[in-house]
């Protein structure tokens, strides 16, 4: 196992068998926290990224493959490629996150995380990860913050795409929008930018 | 410059005199919080009755006369208007008898400035925890100078919460570090958590700890509420450090003076391998020396205000105000 990357909650390990390279995710412990509520973070979270990759996996939204589950973590495919924040942003690129994003919210899943750095980019697709904080809400406000995190991430042209999209393909998508609006409106966002 | 700075935008009014980034004087004087929490017109009240007296502490604490004072400074906000308007009111009648330069400085930024020179931070993801406000911010260049707003909580202060809380489980002063004391010994128990990238809540929080008050030892109770609502500030600011890719950890503001939190963010700190800094706890409670300190460096660059636009704002947003240096 080779350590490849480390969030804030996860380390990330490579680890090929059977001739096929996987990723393994596992929810560290943080020594800040009282060992009861690490325990019960730690394994909600998995246990809600999980329940969500395989949701969004049958209903068609590309995500990682999931190939086994433990207590603290979960062990999927693994996405060659690169992450949307350090590739080259493209239009086209966006417009596909629209439509995931308004097949998911229409299936009432939220992603509660979604940056340029939760995106991985295969073969020109793009891949949705990093399901700790999802929900499955139908909430406007709740997928409004989906669409806000990104629209605060990147340029306003490519965050067109992705709500052109969005719009299209979303059922609920007006409303969506609308509730955005009026988030944004409320100041507390007004001057956020998270680059 | 000898600057005096005035503070009363909560239950203190302080008066603190810099010179040159040096602070000479803190003096305060707090409103006593009682059963019933805090109305407005009564604690300006008291602010009024105190001020003289704690101005003229200040003055011989540093050993100087009004008419050496260089500049006035007072806290513009945000904060309670009717409390506001007595360091406002007290500041102007000064600058104009002393024919001074006068300045308003927001709370925020004075908290997080203090912090930052006496944490010996330059460049931190700062926590900032006080009654009505809870946020992380962090230092941004464009269009101006100022603390951007990274995370924030969804409701409520987490001071506020612990207030709250302390006043539902009778505990005395009701006051948050009622709730540290009375979290000795105490037992997890488990209570709503809830953080959002790297914002955060805690109305679930107090409403169930407030339900369960009588109904379990208030030990295990407050120890509960604090794990629980600490535990949300450090993950949000964990995520805020990995995103802004930044090497430092701050916290200032009423909270910043619990020893459990310091103690928590000091291990996420060393996990993170990086430096975590605060100031010396009378400049994390309200204070006046950190407005004449944020104060100073405003009217160090050239910045002051005309006598008829010394306004105060009870929403003054930390993001909308101009900081000094660079
Ligand atoms: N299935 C995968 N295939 C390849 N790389 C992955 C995969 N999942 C995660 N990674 C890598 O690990 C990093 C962190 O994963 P993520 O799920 O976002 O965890 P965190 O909660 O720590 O951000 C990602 O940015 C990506 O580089
Ligand atoms: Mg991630």
């Amino acid at each position: 196992m080779k350590l490849i990357a480390k969030g804030a909650e996860a380390c990330i390990y490579s680890l090929s068998a059977f001739g096929k390279e996987f990723v393994l995710k596992r929810r560290e412990r943080k020594d800040y926290r009282v060992p009861e509520l690490d325990l019960r973070l730690r394994a909600e979270r998995t246990r809600s990224e999980a329940r969500t990759m395989l949701r969004l996996h049958a209903i068609g939204v590309r995500v990682p493959g999931l190939i086994a589950l433990g207590k603290f973590s979960i062990c999927m495919e693994k996405l060659e490629g690169m992450l949307l924040k350090d590739t080259q942003k493209t239009g086209g690129i966006f417009t596909e996150v629209g439509k995931a994003l308004a097949l998911m919210h229409d299936n009432g899943t939220v992603h509660g995380d979604l940056t340029p750095a939760n995106v991985m980019i295969c073969n020109s697709l793009p891949y949705l990860i990093d399901f700790g904080l999802s929900s499955f809400t139908n909430g406007a406000e709740d997928k409004a913050m989906d669409l806000l995190l990104m629209k605060r991430a990147v340029s306003s042209r490519l965050y067109k795409s992705l709500e052109e999209a969005y719009l299209t393909n979303s059922r609920t998508g007006k409303e969506v929008i609308l509730r955005l609006a009026d988030v944004e409106k409320r100041g507390r966002y007004q001057n956020r930018n998270l680059e | 410059m000898l600057v005096l700075g005035l503070e009363s935008s909560a239950h203190t009014f302080g008066a603190g005199i810099s010179d040159g980034g040096k602070i000479l004087a803190n003096e305060k004087a707090m409103y006593k919080i009682g059963a019933t929490g805090m109305i407005p017109a009564e604690v300006a009240e008291t602010h009024v009755e105190n001020a003289e007296g704690v101005i003229s502490a200040a003055l011989e604490k540093a050993g100087i006369l009004p008419s050496d004072l260089e500049g006035i400074c007072y806290t513009a906000g945000p904060g309670m208007g009717p409390c506001l308007q007595v360091a406002q009111i007290a500041a102007r009648a000064l600058a104009s008898k002393l024919k001074i330069r006068i300045v308003g400085v927001n709370h925020c930024v004075a908290h997080a400035e203090i912090t930052r020179e006496m944490g010996r931070l330059s460049d931190p993801i700062m926590l900032y925890v006080s009654g009505g406000n809870s946020q992380i911010l962090a230092l941004s260049e464009r269009p101006f100078r100022h603390y951007s707003v990274i995370g924030e909580t969804f409701d409520i202060g987490v001071g506020n919460m612990l207030d709250n809380f302390a006043r539902a489980a009778n505990l005395f002063p009701a006051w948050g570090s009622s709730v540290e004391k009375a979290s000795a010994g105490g037992r997890y128990l488990e209570l709503p958590y809830t953080v959002k990238g790297m914002d955060f809540s805690f109305t679930g929080l107090l409403t169930r700890a407030t339900e369960l008050t009588g109904k379990v030892p208030v030990n295990d109770l407050s120890y509960s509420v604090q794990e629980t609502a600490f535990s949300e500030l450090c993950e949000a600011t964990e995520r805020a450090i990995l995103l802004k890719g930044k090497k430092e950890i701050g916290v200032c503001g009423g909270v910043a003076q619990n020893s459990r939190l310091r103690q928590m963010l000091q291990s996420m700190a060393s996990e993170q391998g990086i430096r975590f800094g605060f100031a010396p706890n009378e400049y994390n409670a309200d204070n006046g020396g950190m407005i004449a300190f944020a104060g100073e460096r405003l009217l160090s660059e050239g910045i002051s205000w005309k006598l008829g636009e010394c306004r105060i704002s009870q929403r003054y947003r930390v993001d909308s105000a101009y900081v000094p240096g660079g």
